[in-house]
């Protein structure tokens, strides 16, 4: 209760519009997913209700399994690529003095690029016949034993359809982790020197703990969007050859939109939401320490008393 | 001091080969766009010989690209414009007004912020064909509008928080109504946080493939992503030149929108954030 004016219709003005937007766009379709789910629906006729049905036959699907670890797989080639290059290049950048704005602006243009454009520059990256620049470059350095063909390969397409993901989105996490550390009191690392610190244990013990606030920021960011990446494995391969690129969303699109199981489709779609949060959840608690725990229970106690007497 | 010297030309190496990395396809791509198609089937990653705007003139003799494009251009503006208002009402509601509600009503709207935009499609979908409301812009707007808001309302909120609290009650001891005190006093002050906004999302909306791919389905409604594809068939006969062109020409209006607010766009997204 920071604000000042009392003034309950006006509240409701400014409030309404927005709120009620938010709920029926974004809240109703949740509910929506989460009743489908329960039902056996073709998109014509009547919904069926068949109880945990749906989630049933998800856990006996074996192409859900293998959507789910090749899930795992891109989530850890995009958040590695995204937060450790991110973290390198963020690093790299605030140990120069001039143009690091310029670079800063050029190495996010990925970020602002459609995912069709995206996706059709790997493409044909990745293309054999005309030939794309992977299998150029590896044979001009006379590895060409190494060139194939990378999109219907099946050891190297889940790769594939990961890479674009990671490199579009590192300039992004680049902008969050350089914002963050130019902003630490740069006393507090001229202190650690002075302690006789080198740079290792200054970025290392005084720099990167100082922005784990951001870290775990982008560490969320970055997971929740890997659990939900679409576009690019979608329009690249559409989980082929098989189903060996299939990813949890794209399995759930299929199922809805190419063969009309709209309950089945649901059931995947509340497993993302479900695992998205539960992610969230365990980053908070890793990142949340003993002592803050303990900090926030006493104010909350505080809090109400305060709100008793 | 030698070698803080060579450390530092180390690092310059580095940064300047993760940037060559980082621009080198996009660079490419308008490289390619200015190719002749016998060209661009030999040697694709050649610098052009011979610089052609044939591409560019096919595509824009065929037409459907400016389609496309006004399709886009008109959800995006109607989409920012809706987001701007129902973000700025709301984030001064929830910072300004002395009401216990306030605090959970914003944990609320941060909460969105984690919700994936999948779990909408298929509700979305049913809802819109049995209101016969597929292939309109509306389909579209209504989402694009929705997931938009955790983030701008967390935006303006935190912005409302700098307009102190002081100038507000001044404004109430003049007699100045509330409705007021908002479109002449606080959204004009809030100039900066509309700017991000607006240029981020526009970028974000006319990006957007997953919601047009899902409710459009006719030529006339398609937008720029979706266009895009036009130029790919199944496998096989894509027409390179034609697609690498049609790619140059849509993304050039982010392009322009980001270098010339770049400030803003990436301000935006490291505010949202660090906010959180």
């Amino acid at each position: 209760m920071k604000g000042v004016i009392r003034d309950k219709k006006a509240f409701l003005v400014f409030l309404l519009p927005c709120l009620l937007f938010y709920l029926f766009s974004v809240f109703y379709p949740i509910e929506e997913s989460i009743r489908l789910s329960f039902m056996k629906w073709g998109g014509l006729g009547a919904k069926k209700f068949v109880g945990f049905q749906n989630y049933i036959k998800l856990f006996q699907d074996k192409v859900f399994y293998t959507a789910f670890f090749n899930n795992l797989i891109y989530l850890a080639i995009v958040v590695c690529m995204q937060v450790l290059i991110g973290l390198l290049f963020a690093v790299l950048l605030t140990y120069i003095r001039r143009g690091a704005t310029l670079i800063k602006t050029l190495y996010y243009v990925p970020c602002i690029i459609t995912t069709v454009a995206v996706t059709q520059m790997f493409r044909s990256m990745y293309a054999v016949q005309p030939e794309g620049i992977i299998n150029q470059v590896l044979k001009a350095f006379g590895l060409g034993r190494f060139a194939t063909s990378w999109l219907t390969n099946t050891k190297t397409v889940l790769a594939c359809v990961s890479i674009p993901e990671g490199w579009r989105y590192s300039g992004l996490y680049m902008v969050i982790f350089y914002a963050a550390l130019i902003s630490v009191d740069p006393e507090i690392c001229e202190a650690a020197r002075v302690d006789g610190a080198n740079a290792w244990q200054t970025l290392f013990r005084v720099k990167i703990p100082m922005i784990k606030e951001v870290l775990l920021l982008v560490l969320t960011m970055a997971l929740t969007g890997a659990l939900r990446g679409f576009d690019i494995p979608y329009i690249l391969t559409n989980g082929g050859p098989g189903n060996v690129s299939e990813l949890m969303s794209t399995y759930m699109y299929k199922k809805a939109f190419g063969s009309n199981q709209f309950g089945y489709g649901s059931a995947i779609a509340v497993f993302i939401i479900v695992e998205s949060m539960l992610v969230v959840a365990i980053l908070n608690r890793i990142f949340t320490s003993k002592d803050e725990i303990e900090e926030k229970k006493s104010l909350r106690r505080t809090r109400r008393s305060k709100a008793r007497s | 001091m030698k070698m803080k010297k060579k450390v530092s030309i180390i690092f310059w190496i580095l940064i300047i080969l993760f940037l060559a990395i980082q621009i080198y396809p996009v660079i490419w791509l308008f490289m390619a766009s200015v190719k002749p198609s016998t060209e661009l089937a030999v040697a694709p990653f050649a610098l052009p010989k011979k610089a052609t705007f044939d591409n560019y003139l096919s595509i824009f003799r065929e037409g459907s690209i400016f389609r496309y494009m006004l399709n886009s251009l008109k959800i995006t503006v109607i989409s920012v414009l809706l987001i701007v208002f129902l973000s700025s009402t709301a984030g001064f509601a929830l910072s300004k007004f002395k009401f216990r509600a306030a605090h959970p009503i914003y944990r609320f709207f941060t909460f969105g912020i984690m919700i994936p935009v999948q779990i909408t499609l298929i509700p979305l979908f049913c809802f819109y064909s049995k209101m016969h409301l597929l292939n309109s812009a509306f389909s579209l707007i209504l989402p694009q509008v929705g997931f938009a808001l955790p983030l701008s309302v967390m935006m303006f909120y935190s912005f409302y928080d700098f307009v102190p609290n002081e100038l507000i009650e001044a404004a109430i001891m003049d007699g100045c109504s509330t409705y007021k005190m908002f479109t002449s006093i606080v959204f004009p002050l809030a100039k900066n946080t509309v700017i991000t906004v607006a240029s981020m999302q526009s970028i974000f909306i006319w990006n957007d493939f997953i919601f047009g791919n899902t409710f459009i389905s006719d030529n006339k409604a398609k937008t720029v992503a979706l266009g895009l594809r036009d130029y790919v068939g199944a496998f096989g006969n894509v027409n390179w030149g034609m697609t690498f062109a049609a790619i140059a020409v849509t993304i050039l209006p982010p392009m322009i929108l980001y270098f010339a607010l770049n400030k803003y766009v990436t301000a935006g997204m490291t505010l949202g954030s660090v906010k959180g």
